[in-house]
């Protein structure tokens, strides 16, 4: 009996002990995540000490370099292959285009080509490039330059080239791929054949995505190109720290006479919107990126600082997984969009910086509906469709929010707050989640989620670069994270694409939105505003409504 | 001596006797001032925390968008937060989650300690070097960095922060009973017991374990207040209270983008924090001074 009491509890003692060892080993894989929630103070300090030093070392001459605080680190410096802004902020830098979007809107200009004309039928476009132009590494930039990233692009897949193909169409051989030749006329010329009118062809070619890199180093560099970019942009890369900088330092031969003004330009990384406008208050860095809205004020007040603002180009929704029941059910759909105070939201987490959305595009897009009705604020109406759908005493949910502040949402705990209180009132419980940022995108990409905060902002100016690619059945699984499928709207949304005529195009828009707003697939909630703050002696920097900008007339007054 | 005794009236003698020495300990404890002072804040708190739901002025979720970020008024007496809702009647709230959370993750501990500990301070050997090289093993991670693990694996939740919380302090008691367990077993009434043959369970439970509740009661209530510390480091992190939860380490979390624009909405939930700490340190101290009797003069 003595004996297997002490059996038995050592048995207890092995099995508990097993079962803590089992956490314990975790806790050596586990931490990494939450070391960097937790440490988010420590890279600073040691990167504001080296900061420091390199301010002391090259503060004696002129200082002319602009440091550039934002919320996280790119992901990689190939353009082709990425798609967060954190990384094409750097890229554009980089890299040029064939032709680009103006300072501070989304009309076109040249920049390695010089002029461009395309066929009546549309089907083909015809660049005359640059002469003289350099790639860093000292490569010539000519048609073959050209033509070898657009065949590298069209050769690849889409876990490669991303991009690419939701803007194109596809891959070589694929059935809708709109490039069917790209092909070097002569040393400066390039002729691109279209297997289908594309209206927003040359917006899309505009996009920092597709920089044209160096064949040369994309050869010498392979894989690792992304972390030795070599492009024919305003800045030189230099350097890059992972999670904590990125310095480009001024391309000499840039074929702008007198550009670019600074000298070197370092991006840091601070995650915390707080300690990012801190830093900026205490001079470590010039400009700071993602300001949250109700620190406007706080940077208006500051004398030596000043305010930027993003023209509005995005929009931040609350999406439904459409498959998923009960949002497999129209009504339910809008009872939700009754169930939503934007106007609250907007003053209490946006400081009155944003529109309430009523369509999935912004306002400053051509195609904008403005004849679409909004679902009014209504909570009694609201009841009643949950009744009419069969569902009178509501249902539990999940509702997924973001974890990091984005530019069309700059909080998404608190969002999701408000709009958890708001639907228990109709009687819908749901559960607040959140993810780690690229978990988050994955899971919600996968159509793991009930409910999930997002937002896009708008790459080039084009109403297809919002619906076509948010809500197109052909998304499904890249952008369409709500799963939301419609034949209809898809005939209408190829139509608009391949129609050169830009009214009879924004009659089509004008039409899905409608299609789009009956069907609810979301609750759009805004359209913000983002702004930045910057040192006062920063002169000619223009917040880009795509959200990323060139800072290639930047300089200190 | 009184242990040997068979029949019944000599125990009631011994209960007696153990409520004198108990009556002894709250008149020392009384002496101090500081003790009662945390005595009294701990009442308090337990007190707000037991009648919540009656005194708040407010729910704990009534958002009212158009009233947010007000300073202190009479309306709300210690303002409002970035929803609009009244701090005053969050805290109250949030002193229940707290010490619910601080009292059950300590009592988990005790016992998983307890048990663990008087197997390895009885039973020696072996089994004390497993169990103790295990409690040294969990000593060896920071605890708090283990908590995070813990709750990680878990998923965030308050349930899961408690249990976190209960097993990162399971070496602390252990220890300290198997110290205390390691010192009784040479008392003479153990030999005693043993030599009337008596079963190691009753003498570990009835024998050892009374006699070694003191330093327990103690650390238990130091413990407590460091078990609402984490709570609300770990609810800060996002890993533990889920919203709308009134946790006050959550309402720090919450409102630390307005510390220049509203600073009362972290002000009044760090007070919490403080108050409640203090007053089971000062309570826990004071106790210590009363149930240990190397202190007593």
């Amino acid at each position: 009996m003595n004996k297997k009491t002490i059996l038995l509890s050592l048995v207890f003692v092995f099995i508990l002990g097993f079962a803590l060892v089992g956490c314990s080993t975790t806790t050596e894989e586990a931490p990494p995540p939450e070391e960097k929630a937790g440490e988010t103070n420590e890279p600073e300090e040691t990167k504001d000490t080296e900061e420091e030093q390199n301010k002391e070392s090259d503060a004696d001459p002129v200082d002319n370099t602009l440091v550039f605080g934002r919320g996280a680190d790119s992901v990689g410096l190939d353009p082709a292959t990425i798609t967060d802004g954190e990384s094409i902020k750097v890229t554009l830098n980089i890299y040029d285009t064939l032709v680009k979007y103006a300072d501070l809107d989304t009309s076109i200009e040249p920049s390695l080509a010089t002029s461009w004309e395309s066929s009546d039928d549309g089907l083909t476009y015809t660049f005359k490039l640059r002469e003289g132009v350099k790639f860093h590494d000292g490569t010539d930039f000519n048609a073959e330059a050209v033509v070898y990233n657009f065949e590298r692009w069209a050769n690849g897949d889409k876990s490669s080239f991303y991009y690419y193909s939701s803007m194109f169409g596809g891959f070589k051989g694929d059935e809708g791929h709109v490039i069917q030749e790209v092909k070097a006329i002569d040393e400066l010329t390039v002729e691109f054949t279209l297997s289908r009118p594309q209206a927003p062809f040359l917006q899309n070619v505009a996009m920092p995505v597709f920089g044209i890199a160096s064949p040369t180093a994309l050869e010498k560099y392979g894989e690792s190109f992304t972390e030795n970019p070599v492009g024919t942009g305003p800045f030189v890369f230099q350097e890059w720290k992972r999670n904590d900088k990125i310095v480009l330092v001024k391309n000499d031969n840039y074929f702008m006479d007198g550009y670019p003004k600074l000298d070197s330009v370092i991006f840091v990384s601070i995650p915390d919107n707080a300690t990012r406008l801190n830093e900026l208050i205490a001079g470590e860095i010039d400009v700071a990126d993602g300001v949250s809205p109700n620190d406007g004020s706080r940077i208006e007040g500051e004398s030596d600082l000043q305010l930027f603002t993003r023209p509005s180009m995005n929009v931040g929704y609350l999406g439904l997984t459409n498959t998923r029941p009960p949002f497999d059910n129209k009504l339910v759909r809008q009872a939700l969009n009754h169930a939503v105070d934007k106007e609250g939201i907007i003053a209490a987490f946006y400081a009155g910086q944003a529109e309430p959305a009523k369509n999935p595009l912004p306002p400053v897009i051509a195609g904008y509906n403005d004849d679409i009705e909004p679902y009014p604020y209504d909570l009694e109406k609201a009841k009643e469709l949950l009744a009419e759908a069969g569902y009178p005493d509501g249902f539990e949910m999940e509702l997924w929010a973001m974890p990091v502040p984005r530019p069309y949402m700059p909080d998404g705990q608190k969002v999701a707050e408000v709009l958890q209180n708001s639907f228990a009132q109709i009687g819908v419980e749901a559960k607040i989640v959140s993810f780690e940022w690229a978990t988050y995108l994955e899971k919600a990409r996968n159509g793991e989620a009930d409910a999930f905060l997002l937002g896009w902002t708008g790459d080039n100016g084009d109403a297809d670069n919002f619906i076509y690619v948010l809500l197109d059945k052909d998304n499904i699984g890249s952008n369409n994270y709500s799963y939301y499928s419609n034949d209809e709207l898809h005939d209408i949304l190829i139509a608009a694409q391949s129609n050169p005529d830009q009214e009879a195009r924004v009659e089509l828009y004008k039409q899905a939105q409608e299609i789009i707003h009956d069907d609810a697939p979301w609750i759009p909630l805004v359209h913000s505003t983002p702004i930045l703050g910057g040192k006062n002696n920063v002169a000619d920097f223009f917040a880009h409504p795509t959200g990323s900008q060139a800072l290639t007339k930047v300089y200190f007054e | 001596m009184a242990e040997l005794a068979p029949n019944k009236a000599p125990e009631t003698a011994i209960r007696g006797a153990r409520f004198l020495l108990w009556l002894e300990a709250w008149k020392s404890f009384k002496k101090n001032k500081l003790a009662v002072v945390g005595l009294i804040i701990v009442l308090i708190f337990v007190f707000l925390a037991v009648f919540a739901p009656v005194i708040t002025p407010e729910g704990i979720n009534e958002q009212k968008l158009a009233e947010r970020l007000q300073p202190p008024s009479s309306e709300h007496w210690l303002g409002t937060d970035d929803f609009g809702r009244d701090i005053l009647s969050r805290i109250i709230h949030g002193a229940r989650i707290s010490l619910w959370v601080g009292f059950v993750s300590v009592i988990g501990s005790i016992v998983v300690g307890c048990f663990l500990g008087i197997l390895a301070g009885y039973y020696g050997r072996w089994v004390d070097t497993l169990i103790s090289r295990f409690f040294d093993i969990m000593l060896a991670f920071p605890s708090m960095l283990l908590a995070i693990a813990i709750v990680a694996v878990l998923g965030p939740s308050l349930r899961n922060a408690l249990i976190a919380i209960a097993i990162i302090n399971v070496p602390n008691f252990g220890r300290l009973i198997r110290s205390k367990v390691l010192s009784i077993k040479q008392e003479e009434y153990i030999t005693a017991a043993k030599a009337i043959g008596m079963r190691d369970r009753r003498i570990l439970f009835h024998h050892i374990l009374p006699n070694s509740m003191a330093p327990i009661i103690v650390q238990g209530t130091l413990a407590i207040a460091t078990a609402i510390i984490e709570a609300a480091a770990l609810g800060f992190l996002g890993l533990g209270a889920e919203p709308p939860t009134p946790e006050w380490g959550k309402m720090l979390a919450d409102s630390k983008d307005y510390l220049v624009q509203a600073p009362w909405t972290m002000f009044f939930p760090g007070i919490a924090i403080m108050l409640t700490v203090l007053g089971f340190n000062l309570m826990g101290d004071g106790l210590r001074d009363a149930l240990d009797p190397r202190m007593k003069n």
